[in-house]
Protein backbone atom coordinates (compact mmCIF):
# COMPACT_ATOMS: atom_id res chain seq x y z
CA UNK A 1 0.00 0.00 0.00
CA UNK A 2 2.45 2.54 -0.97
CA UNK A 3 3.92 4.67 -3.88
CA UNK A 4 7.80 5.55 -5.26
CA UNK A 5 9.23 8.55 -5.34
CA UNK A 6 10.42 8.38 -9.20
CA UNK A 7 11.71 11.67 -9.59
CA UNK A 8 10.97 14.05 -6.54
CA UNK A 9 10.64 17.70 -6.85
CA UNK A 10 13.65 19.69 -5.16
CA UNK A 11 11.61 20.07 -2.32
CA UNK A 12 9.14 17.00 -1.37
CA UNK A 13 7.89 17.08 2.40
CA UNK A 14 4.74 15.11 4.27
CA UNK A 15 2.87 18.33 5.85
CA UNK A 16 -0.21 18.57 7.79
CA UNK A 17 -1.64 21.09 10.11
CA UNK A 18 1.23 22.91 12.31
CA UNK A 19 2.65 21.71 15.51
CA UNK A 20 1.47 24.44 18.16
CA UNK A 21 2.05 24.19 21.12
CA UNK A 22 6.27 24.53 21.37
CA UNK A 23 6.83 27.85 20.01
CA UNK A 24 8.39 28.70 23.57
CA UNK A 25 11.03 25.87 22.87
CA UNK A 26 11.79 27.32 19.67
CA UNK A 27 9.98 24.91 17.93
CA UNK A 28 7.79 26.57 15.03
CA UNK A 29 4.70 25.32 14.40
CA UNK A 30 5.74 24.25 10.13
CA UNK A 31 2.86 23.03 7.90
CA UNK A 32 1.74 23.33 4.55
CA UNK A 33 3.12 26.74 2.57
CA UNK A 34 -0.39 26.65 1.21
CA UNK A 35 -2.69 25.70 3.99
CA UNK A 36 -5.67 26.04 1.97
CA UNK A 37 -5.01 23.95 -0.49
CA UNK A 38 -3.46 21.19 1.92
CA UNK A 39 -6.94 20.95 3.36
CA UNK A 40 -9.08 20.72 0.63
CA UNK A 41 -6.76 18.26 -0.92
CA UNK A 42 -7.73 15.88 2.29
CA UNK A 43 -11.07 16.45 1.66
CA UNK A 44 -11.34 16.21 -1.59
CA UNK A 45 -10.57 11.98 -1.25
CA UNK A 46 -12.64 11.51 1.93
CA UNK A 47 -10.45 12.65 4.72
CA UNK A 48 -10.35 15.04 7.51
CA UNK A 49 -6.96 15.76 8.82
CA UNK A 50 -3.79 13.83 7.44
CA UNK A 51 -0.72 14.15 6.14
CA UNK A 52 -0.09 15.32 2.54
CA UNK A 53 2.60 15.33 0.24
CA UNK A 54 3.77 18.81 -0.88
CA UNK A 55 5.49 19.37 -3.83
CA UNK A 56 6.98 22.37 -4.78
CA UNK A 57 8.67 24.38 -7.60
CA UNK A 58 9.28 21.90 -10.56
CA UNK A 59 7.97 18.18 -12.12
CA UNK A 60 7.69 14.90 -10.19
CA UNK A 61 7.08 11.32 -11.19
CA UNK A 62 5.24 9.51 -8.40
CA UNK A 63 5.03 5.81 -9.14
CA UNK A 64 1.28 3.88 -7.31
CA UNK A 65 2.29 0.38 -6.47
CA UNK A 66 -1.49 -0.57 -5.95
CA UNK A 67 -5.04 0.54 -6.35
CA UNK A 68 -5.36 4.41 -4.65
CA UNK A 69 -7.79 7.11 -4.62
CA UNK A 70 -5.38 10.42 -5.19
CA UNK A 71 -6.12 13.83 -5.67
CA UNK A 72 -3.36 16.89 -6.34
CA UNK A 73 -4.42 20.22 -5.32
CA UNK A 74 -2.19 23.74 -5.71
CA UNK A 75 -1.40 25.99 -8.44
CA UNK A 76 1.23 25.83 -11.43
CA UNK A 77 0.76 22.16 -12.04
CA UNK A 78 -0.85 19.57 -14.55
CA UNK A 79 -1.56 15.92 -14.11
CA UNK A 80 -1.06 12.77 -16.43
CA UNK A 81 -1.69 9.97 -14.44
CA UNK A 82 -1.07 6.62 -16.29
CA UNK A 83 -0.62 8.97 -19.57
CA UNK A 84 -4.21 10.09 -19.04
CA UNK A 85 -4.60 14.36 -18.59
CA UNK A 86 -6.66 14.76 -14.97
CA UNK A 87 -7.27 17.90 -13.21
CA UNK A 88 -5.74 19.37 -10.37
CA UNK A 89 -8.64 19.88 -7.67
CA UNK A 90 -10.39 16.97 -8.14
CA UNK A 91 -9.85 13.23 -7.27
CA UNK A 92 -9.15 10.79 -9.41
CA UNK A 93 -8.37 6.83 -9.44
CA UNK A 94 -5.38 4.68 -10.09
CA UNK A 95 -4.56 1.27 -11.02
CA UNK A 96 -2.05 -0.29 -9.21
CA UNK A 97 1.30 0.59 -11.50
CA UNK A 98 0.17 3.80 -12.62
CA UNK A 99 2.65 6.70 -12.98
CA UNK A 100 1.15 9.87 -11.57
CA UNK A 101 3.30 12.55 -13.11
CA UNK A 102 2.83 15.89 -11.75
CA UNK A 103 4.24 18.79 -14.41
CA UNK A 104 4.98 22.27 -13.38
CA UNK A 105 3.50 23.91 -16.29
CA UNK A 106 2.20 27.66 -15.00
CA UNK A 107 2.56 30.34 -12.21
CA UNK A 108 2.44 28.74 -9.20
CA UNK A 109 4.68 27.35 -6.89
CA UNK A 110 3.18 24.47 -4.58
CA UNK A 111 1.54 21.20 -5.42
CA UNK A 112 -0.73 18.94 -2.68
CA UNK A 113 -0.60 15.16 -3.28
CA UNK A 114 -3.09 13.47 -0.88
CA UNK A 115 -4.89 9.88 -1.12
CA UNK A 116 -8.06 8.41 0.43
CA UNK A 117 -7.01 7.36 4.48
CA UNK A 118 -4.27 9.48 4.57
CA UNK A 119 -0.04 8.99 4.41
CA UNK A 120 1.82 7.03 6.94
CA UNK A 121 3.84 9.35 8.50
CA UNK A 122 5.72 9.93 11.93
CA UNK A 123 4.25 12.13 15.05
CA UNK A 124 6.65 14.33 16.60
CA UNK A 125 5.64 16.67 19.53
CA UNK A 126 1.87 15.86 18.55
CA UNK A 127 2.02 16.66 14.80
CA UNK A 128 3.15 14.13 11.82
CA UNK A 129 4.08 17.36 10.09
CA UNK A 130 7.75 17.47 8.83
CA UNK A 131 10.05 19.57 10.77
CA UNK A 132 13.34 20.09 8.48
CA UNK A 133 15.05 21.86 11.30
CA UNK A 134 14.76 19.30 13.78
CA UNK A 135 14.77 16.48 11.49
CA UNK A 136 11.98 15.11 13.21
CA UNK A 137 8.08 14.56 12.18
CA UNK A 138 6.55 13.12 8.63
CA UNK A 139 8.96 10.84 6.78
CA UNK A 140 11.48 10.50 9.58
CA UNK A 141 12.31 14.11 9.53
CA UNK A 142 13.37 14.23 5.69
CA UNK A 143 12.43 16.02 2.11
CA UNK A 144 11.35 12.92 -0.43
CA UNK A 145 14.32 11.39 -2.52
CA UNK A 146 14.11 9.55 -5.43
CA UNK A 147 13.15 5.91 -4.74
CA UNK A 148 11.89 6.61 -1.33
CA UNK A 149 8.58 4.62 -0.47
CA UNK A 150 5.54 5.99 1.25
CA UNK A 151 2.95 4.22 2.24
CA UNK A 152 -0.89 4.98 3.01
CA UNK A 153 -3.09 3.91 5.59
CA UNK A 154 -5.81 1.40 4.50
CA UNK A 155 -6.51 0.24 0.80
CA UNK A 156 -10.42 -0.14 0.51
CA UNK A 157 -10.08 0.09 -3.53
CA UNK A 158 -10.55 -2.15 -5.91
CA UNK A 159 -10.33 0.11 -9.42
CA UNK A 160 -11.08 -0.75 -13.08
CA UNK A 161 -9.57 2.12 -14.94
CA UNK A 162 -7.89 5.27 -14.43
CA UNK A 163 -10.62 7.75 -14.03
CA UNK A 164 -11.61 11.56 -12.87
CA UNK A 165 -14.18 11.50 -10.38
CA UNK A 166 -17.40 13.87 -10.45
CA UNK A 167 -16.82 16.24 -8.18
CA UNK A 168 -13.99 19.09 -7.58
CA UNK A 169 -13.42 22.51 -6.91
CA UNK A 170 -14.72 25.40 -9.16
CA UNK A 171 -12.73 28.18 -10.81
CA UNK A 172 -15.16 30.74 -8.99
CA UNK A 173 -14.32 29.24 -5.43
CA UNK A 174 -10.50 29.24 -6.12
CA UNK A 175 -11.06 32.76 -7.76
CA UNK A 176 -11.40 33.92 -4.41
CA UNK A 177 -8.41 32.39 -3.02
CA UNK A 178 -5.75 33.20 -5.94
CA UNK A 179 -6.86 36.18 -7.73
CA UNK A 180 -5.88 38.78 -8.11
CA UNK A 181 -2.30 36.84 -7.53
CA UNK A 182 -0.60 40.64 -6.65
CA UNK A 183 -2.66 41.61 -3.87
CA UNK A 184 -1.45 40.75 -0.74
CA UNK A 185 -3.57 42.10 2.26
CA UNK A 186 -1.58 42.97 5.10
CA UNK A 187 -2.56 44.56 8.92
CA UNK A 188 -0.13 46.91 11.13
CA UNK A 189 1.93 44.82 13.42
CA UNK A 190 3.70 45.81 16.37
CA UNK A 191 6.97 48.14 14.65
CA UNK A 192 4.72 49.89 11.69
CA UNK A 193 4.65 52.90 13.25
CA UNK A 194 8.11 52.82 13.26
CA UNK A 195 8.14 53.31 9.67
CA UNK A 196 9.01 56.83 8.27
CA UNK A 197 5.92 58.44 6.96
CA UNK A 198 7.62 58.08 3.59
CA UNK A 199 8.34 54.22 3.56
CA UNK A 200 4.90 53.46 4.81
CA UNK A 201 3.72 55.23 1.34
CA UNK A 202 6.20 53.33 -0.40
CA UNK A 203 5.32 49.82 1.13
CA UNK A 204 1.74 50.24 0.03
CA UNK A 205 1.91 52.45 -3.49
CA UNK A 206 4.96 50.49 -4.31
CA UNK A 207 5.47 47.24 -6.09
CA UNK A 208 7.76 44.57 -4.53
CA UNK A 209 9.06 41.38 -6.30
CA UNK A 210 9.59 37.93 -4.97
CA UNK A 211 13.45 37.34 -4.63
CA UNK A 212 15.35 33.76 -5.14
CA UNK A 213 16.97 34.10 -1.58
CA UNK A 214 13.05 32.29 -0.89
CA UNK A 215 11.74 29.28 0.31
CA UNK A 216 9.60 27.60 3.23
CA UNK A 217 11.28 29.63 5.88
CA UNK A 218 10.56 33.12 4.33
CA UNK A 219 9.93 35.25 0.69
CA UNK A 220 12.13 38.06 0.88
CA UNK A 221 11.60 40.62 -1.44
CA UNK A 222 13.29 43.27 -3.72
CA UNK A 223 12.05 46.77 -4.06
CA UNK A 224 11.90 50.25 -2.91
CA UNK A 225 14.52 50.58 0.09
CA UNK A 226 12.18 51.61 3.35
CA UNK A 227 13.18 52.70 6.65
CA UNK A 228 12.42 53.71 10.07
CA UNK A 229 12.29 56.96 11.02
CA UNK A 230 15.02 56.53 13.63
CA UNK A 231 17.58 53.43 14.06
CA UNK A 232 16.88 50.56 16.93
CA UNK A 233 18.59 47.95 17.70
CA UNK A 234 15.91 45.34 18.66
CA UNK A 235 15.52 42.54 21.06
CA UNK A 236 14.56 39.39 19.77
CA UNK A 237 10.66 39.29 19.70
CA UNK A 238 7.92 36.64 18.91
CA UNK A 239 6.85 36.47 15.02
CA UNK A 240 4.32 33.97 12.94
CA UNK A 241 3.39 33.36 9.37
CA UNK A 242 2.92 36.58 7.38
CA UNK A 243 5.08 38.72 9.30
CA UNK A 244 6.41 41.00 7.53
CA UNK A 245 10.05 42.03 8.53
CA UNK A 246 12.52 44.97 7.59
CA UNK A 247 16.12 44.22 7.42
CA UNK A 248 18.77 46.77 8.22
CA UNK A 249 19.43 47.32 4.28
CA UNK A 250 15.99 48.42 3.89
CA UNK A 251 14.74 45.15 1.98
CA UNK A 252 11.51 43.20 3.17
CA UNK A 253 11.17 39.57 4.28
CA UNK A 254 7.96 38.00 4.82
CA UNK A 255 8.28 34.99 7.20
CA UNK A 256 6.70 31.50 5.79
CA UNK A 257 5.73 28.05 7.16
CA UNK A 258 8.77 27.21 8.19
CA UNK A 259 9.57 30.29 9.82
CA UNK A 260 11.61 30.92 12.88
CA UNK A 261 9.25 31.71 16.65
CA UNK A 262 11.47 34.76 17.25
CA UNK A 263 13.36 37.49 15.21
CA UNK A 264 15.46 40.74 16.10
CA UNK A 265 14.16 43.09 12.91
CA UNK A 266 11.36 45.41 13.34
CA UNK A 267 8.07 43.86 12.47
CA UNK A 268 6.56 46.25 9.86
CA UNK A 269 2.97 44.18 8.68
CA UNK A 270 1.57 41.57 8.76
CA UNK A 271 0.27 39.08 5.94
CA UNK A 272 -3.64 38.25 6.75
CA UNK A 273 -4.36 34.23 7.24
CA UNK A 274 -6.89 34.65 3.80
CA UNK A 275 -4.03 35.92 1.94
CA UNK A 276 -0.84 33.97 3.05
CA UNK A 277 -1.97 30.54 0.55
CA UNK A 278 -1.76 32.88 -2.18
CA UNK A 279 1.17 34.74 -1.29
CA UNK A 280 2.72 31.19 -0.87
CA UNK A 281 2.18 30.15 -4.50
CA UNK A 282 3.82 33.15 -5.60
CA UNK A 283 7.09 32.15 -7.26
CA UNK A 284 11.25 33.94 -7.64
CA UNK A 285 10.16 36.87 -10.13
CA UNK A 286 6.09 37.19 -9.41
CA UNK A 287 4.98 40.77 -8.54
CA UNK A 288 3.73 41.75 -5.13
CA UNK A 289 1.39 44.76 -4.15
CA UNK A 290 0.60 45.06 -0.63
CA UNK A 291 -2.49 46.58 0.45
CA UNK A 292 -3.14 47.30 4.28
CA UNK A 293 -6.62 46.48 5.94
CA UNK A 294 -7.26 46.55 9.75
CA UNK A 295 -7.54 43.84 11.87
CA UNK A 296 -10.96 43.93 12.12
CA UNK A 297 -11.55 43.42 8.63
CA UNK A 298 -8.45 40.89 8.75
CA UNK A 299 -10.90 38.63 11.06
CA UNK A 300 -13.99 39.20 8.82
CA UNK A 301 -11.73 38.06 5.78
CA UNK A 302 -10.60 34.68 7.98
CA UNK A 303 -14.11 34.01 9.43
CA UNK A 304 -15.68 34.10 6.02
CA UNK A 305 -12.69 31.99 4.54
CA UNK A 306 -13.10 29.44 7.40
CA UNK A 307 -17.02 29.54 6.64
CA UNK A 308 -15.96 28.82 3.03
CA UNK A 309 -14.23 25.73 3.89
CA UNK A 310 -16.18 24.36 6.24
CA UNK A 311 -18.97 23.92 3.02
CA UNK A 312 -16.51 22.53 1.13
CA UNK A 313 -15.62 19.52 3.13
CA UNK A 314 -18.84 19.30 3.77
CA UNK A 315 -20.16 18.91 0.14
CA UNK A 316 -17.11 16.84 -0.38
CA UNK A 317 -17.55 14.41 2.35
CA UNK A 318 -21.12 14.23 1.21
CA UNK A 319 -19.81 13.70 -2.84
CA UNK A 320 -17.86 11.20 -1.61
CA UNK A 321 -20.10 9.01 0.53
CA UNK A 322 -22.78 9.09 -2.19
CA UNK A 323 -20.30 8.03 -4.81
CA UNK A 324 -19.04 5.04 -2.81
CA UNK A 325 -22.22 4.30 -0.80
CA UNK B 1 10.30 38.12 35.12
CA UNK B 2 8.13 37.69 32.32
CA UNK B 3 8.47 33.60 32.54
CA UNK B 4 7.18 34.14 35.90
CA UNK B 5 3.51 36.14 34.32
CA UNK B 6 3.83 33.14 31.60
CA UNK B 7 3.19 30.46 34.07
CA UNK B 8 0.65 31.95 35.65
CA UNK B 9 -1.12 32.84 32.32
CA UNK B 10 -0.62 28.81 31.39
CA UNK B 11 -2.43 27.99 34.64
CA UNK B 12 -5.42 30.05 34.17
CA UNK B 13 -6.20 29.54 30.68
CA UNK B 14 -8.68 30.14 28.33
CA UNK B 15 -11.23 27.93 26.38
CA UNK B 16 -8.97 28.16 22.70
CA UNK B 17 -5.30 29.00 24.39
CA UNK B 18 -2.37 27.42 22.45
CA UNK B 19 0.55 28.80 23.74
CA UNK B 20 2.45 32.11 24.70
CA UNK B 21 5.87 33.27 23.67
CA UNK B 22 8.15 34.86 26.32
CA UNK B 23 10.78 36.77 25.13
CA UNK B 24 12.58 39.46 26.88
CA UNK B 25 10.29 42.62 27.28
CA UNK B 26 7.33 41.11 25.48
CA UNK B 27 4.97 38.19 25.52
CA UNK B 28 2.97 36.69 22.28
CA UNK B 29 -0.18 34.51 23.26
CA UNK B 30 -1.48 32.29 20.52
CA UNK B 31 -5.24 31.35 20.42
CA UNK B 32 -7.35 29.69 18.42
CA UNK B 33 -9.54 32.76 16.96
CA UNK B 34 -12.86 29.59 15.80
CA UNK B 35 -12.62 28.05 19.56
CA UNK B 36 -12.46 31.58 21.65
CA UNK B 37 -15.08 32.97 19.21
CA UNK B 38 -17.56 30.32 20.25
CA UNK B 39 -17.19 31.16 23.93
CA UNK B 40 -16.60 34.76 24.15
CA UNK B 41 -19.89 37.11 24.31
CA UNK B 42 -22.06 37.64 20.77
CA UNK B 43 -20.47 41.03 19.49
CA UNK B 44 -17.54 40.92 21.45
CA UNK B 45 -14.12 40.22 19.14
CA UNK B 46 -12.12 37.52 20.59
CA UNK B 47 -8.59 39.89 20.52
CA UNK B 48 -10.51 42.06 22.73
CA UNK B 49 -11.45 39.39 24.91
CA UNK B 50 -7.76 38.50 25.07
CA UNK B 51 -6.53 41.64 25.93
CA UNK B 52 -8.70 41.94 28.41
CA UNK B 53 -8.16 38.72 30.39
CA UNK B 54 -4.08 39.64 29.73
CA UNK B 55 -4.82 43.05 31.31
CA UNK B 56 -6.45 41.83 34.53
CA UNK B 57 -3.76 38.58 34.85
CA UNK B 58 -0.62 41.74 34.63
CA UNK B 59 -2.15 43.69 37.13
CA UNK B 60 -1.74 41.38 39.82
CA UNK B 61 1.58 41.68 41.31
CA UNK B 62 4.32 38.79 41.04
CA UNK B 63 4.82 37.32 44.77
CA UNK B 64 8.59 36.08 44.10
CA UNK B 65 11.59 36.49 41.96
CA UNK B 66 12.57 33.29 40.21
CA UNK B 67 16.50 32.59 40.28
CA UNK B 68 18.72 30.63 38.03
CA UNK B 69 19.42 27.47 40.30
CA UNK B 70 21.76 25.25 37.18
CA UNK B 71 25.07 26.55 35.59
CA UNK B 72 26.06 25.38 32.23
CA UNK B 73 29.73 25.42 31.18
CA UNK B 74 30.24 25.25 27.78
CA UNK B 75 33.63 25.15 26.16
CA UNK B 76 33.85 27.35 23.02
CA UNK B 77 36.90 27.79 20.39
CA UNK B 78 37.03 31.09 19.49
CA UNK B 79 37.35 31.59 16.08
CA UNK B 80 34.33 32.40 14.08
CA UNK B 81 34.38 34.44 11.23
CA UNK B 82 33.37 37.72 12.59
CA UNK B 83 35.31 37.89 15.79
CA UNK B 84 38.01 40.29 14.27
CA UNK B 85 34.86 42.21 13.21
CA UNK B 86 34.59 43.02 16.62
CA UNK B 87 37.31 43.46 17.88
CA UNK B 88 38.30 46.23 15.48
CA UNK B 89 35.11 47.89 16.47
CA UNK B 90 35.70 48.49 19.51
CA UNK B 91 39.72 48.33 19.00
CA UNK B 92 40.48 45.44 21.41
CA UNK B 93 42.50 42.07 20.63
CA UNK B 94 41.00 39.30 19.99
CA UNK B 95 42.03 37.46 22.54
CA UNK B 96 40.43 40.79 24.89
CA UNK B 97 37.10 39.85 23.30
CA UNK B 98 37.47 36.54 24.42
CA UNK B 99 38.65 37.10 27.82
CA UNK B 100 35.55 39.70 27.67
CA UNK B 101 33.43 37.04 26.51
CA UNK B 102 33.86 33.93 29.11
CA UNK B 103 33.98 36.71 32.07
CA UNK B 104 30.55 36.78 32.91
CA UNK B 105 27.77 34.17 33.43
CA UNK B 106 24.72 34.87 31.37
CA UNK B 107 21.45 33.92 31.93
CA UNK B 108 19.30 32.17 29.33
CA UNK B 109 16.18 34.93 28.64
CA UNK B 110 14.31 32.62 26.50
CA UNK B 111 14.78 29.80 23.57
CA UNK B 112 13.89 30.63 20.16
CA UNK B 113 14.11 31.70 16.81
CA UNK B 114 15.21 27.78 16.06
CA UNK B 115 14.75 24.77 17.88
CA UNK B 116 16.51 25.08 21.14
CA UNK B 117 18.25 28.54 20.39
CA UNK B 118 19.18 30.39 23.71
CA UNK B 119 19.24 33.94 23.90
CA UNK B 120 21.30 34.90 26.64
CA UNK B 121 22.89 38.48 27.76
CA UNK B 122 23.75 40.64 29.01
CA UNK B 123 27.16 40.92 27.30
CA UNK B 124 29.65 43.89 28.34
CA UNK B 125 29.51 46.55 26.51
CA UNK B 126 32.35 46.43 25.34
CA UNK B 127 32.02 43.63 22.95
CA UNK B 128 27.89 44.03 22.14
CA UNK B 129 27.61 44.69 18.35
CA UNK B 130 24.99 45.20 15.90
CA UNK B 131 23.63 42.36 13.56
CA UNK B 132 25.04 41.97 10.32
CA UNK B 133 23.07 44.29 7.70
CA UNK B 134 22.15 41.16 5.40
CA UNK B 135 21.65 37.67 7.41
CA UNK B 136 24.65 35.09 6.21
CA UNK B 137 22.45 32.09 4.47
CA UNK B 138 24.56 29.73 5.87
CA UNK B 139 25.85 30.06 9.35
CA UNK B 140 27.92 26.66 11.31
CA UNK B 141 26.23 24.31 13.67
CA UNK B 142 27.72 25.26 17.18
CA UNK B 143 28.66 28.70 16.49
CA UNK B 144 28.43 31.22 19.32
CA UNK B 145 27.06 34.68 17.85
CA UNK B 146 26.76 38.07 19.49
CA UNK B 147 23.72 40.51 18.45
CA UNK B 148 23.34 43.67 20.63
CA UNK B 149 23.96 42.90 24.44
CA UNK B 150 22.73 39.13 23.69
CA UNK B 151 24.77 36.17 23.01
CA UNK B 152 23.17 32.87 21.71
CA UNK B 153 24.23 29.35 19.99
CA UNK B 154 23.13 28.17 16.93
CA UNK B 155 22.45 24.65 17.27
CA UNK B 156 22.14 23.89 13.68
CA UNK B 157 22.92 24.85 10.32
CA UNK B 158 21.02 27.91 9.47
CA UNK B 159 20.48 31.28 8.31
CA UNK B 160 21.34 33.65 10.76
CA UNK B 161 22.60 37.80 11.46
CA UNK B 162 24.01 37.38 14.26
CA UNK B 163 28.16 38.15 14.43
CA UNK B 164 29.90 35.05 15.14
CA UNK B 165 33.06 34.83 17.76
CA UNK B 166 32.96 31.16 18.19
CA UNK B 167 31.86 27.50 18.11
CA UNK B 168 30.81 25.22 20.76
CA UNK B 169 31.48 21.55 20.47
CA UNK B 170 28.34 20.67 22.75
CA UNK B 171 24.52 19.00 20.98
CA UNK B 172 22.70 21.90 23.06
CA UNK B 173 19.21 20.78 21.03
CA UNK B 174 19.00 16.62 20.34
CA UNK B 175 15.45 15.50 18.49
CA UNK B 176 15.48 12.35 20.10
CA UNK B 177 15.62 12.95 23.65
CA UNK B 178 12.78 13.62 25.67
CA UNK B 179 13.09 16.47 26.44
CA UNK B 180 14.87 18.14 23.78
CA UNK B 181 16.79 21.47 24.98
CA UNK B 182 19.52 21.16 27.48
CA UNK B 183 19.15 24.79 28.35
CA UNK B 184 15.62 25.72 29.51
CA UNK B 185 14.44 29.71 30.13
CA UNK B 186 16.22 30.91 33.48
CA UNK B 187 19.30 28.67 33.70
CA UNK B 188 22.66 30.57 33.75
CA UNK B 189 25.63 29.81 31.37
CA UNK B 190 29.15 30.43 31.48
CA UNK B 191 31.48 29.64 28.52
CA UNK B 192 35.13 28.69 28.48
CA UNK B 193 37.55 28.99 25.96
CA UNK B 194 39.19 25.98 24.43
CA UNK B 195 41.66 25.06 21.90
CA UNK B 196 41.26 23.19 18.30
CA UNK B 197 42.45 19.96 19.91
CA UNK B 198 40.19 19.86 22.81
CA UNK B 199 37.14 20.91 20.15
CA UNK B 200 37.95 17.96 18.08
CA UNK B 201 37.97 15.52 21.10
CA UNK B 202 34.66 16.96 22.59
CA UNK B 203 32.97 17.22 19.03
CA UNK B 204 29.69 15.93 19.10
CA UNK B 205 27.97 17.17 15.76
Amino acid sequence: MSIKILKPVMLTTLVSDGREGFRSLGIGPGGAMDNFAMRVANYLVGNEHTAVIELGYSSAEILFQQDQLACVTGKGFTLLADEQEVSLWKPFKLKANAVLKIIKSAPGAWAYLSVHGGWKAETWLGSTTTNLSAGAGGFYGKALQKNDVVEWNGNKFQINETKVLPWGISINELNDVYSPASEIRCMPSIETDLLSPQSKGKFISDEFIISSQSNRMGYRLKGSALSLSERIEMISSPVDFGTIQLLPDGNLIVLMADHQTTGGYPRIASVIKADQPKLSQLLPGDKVNFKMITSKEAEVEFLSREQKIKELKRNCITRFNDYFR
Amino acid sequence: MISKRVNRLLKKSFEGFIESVPSYSSLAVFFDYLKVKSVVKEGQAPFDFIKGFLERMIDQPAKDVEEANVVVKLPVLYDGDDLDFVAQQHQLSRDEVISIHTAKQYRVFMIGFLPGFPYMGSVDERIASPRKNSPRTVVPAGSVGIAGIQTGIYQQVSPGGWQLIGRTPMKIFDVKKESPCLLKPGDAVKFYSIDKTEFEKLNEY
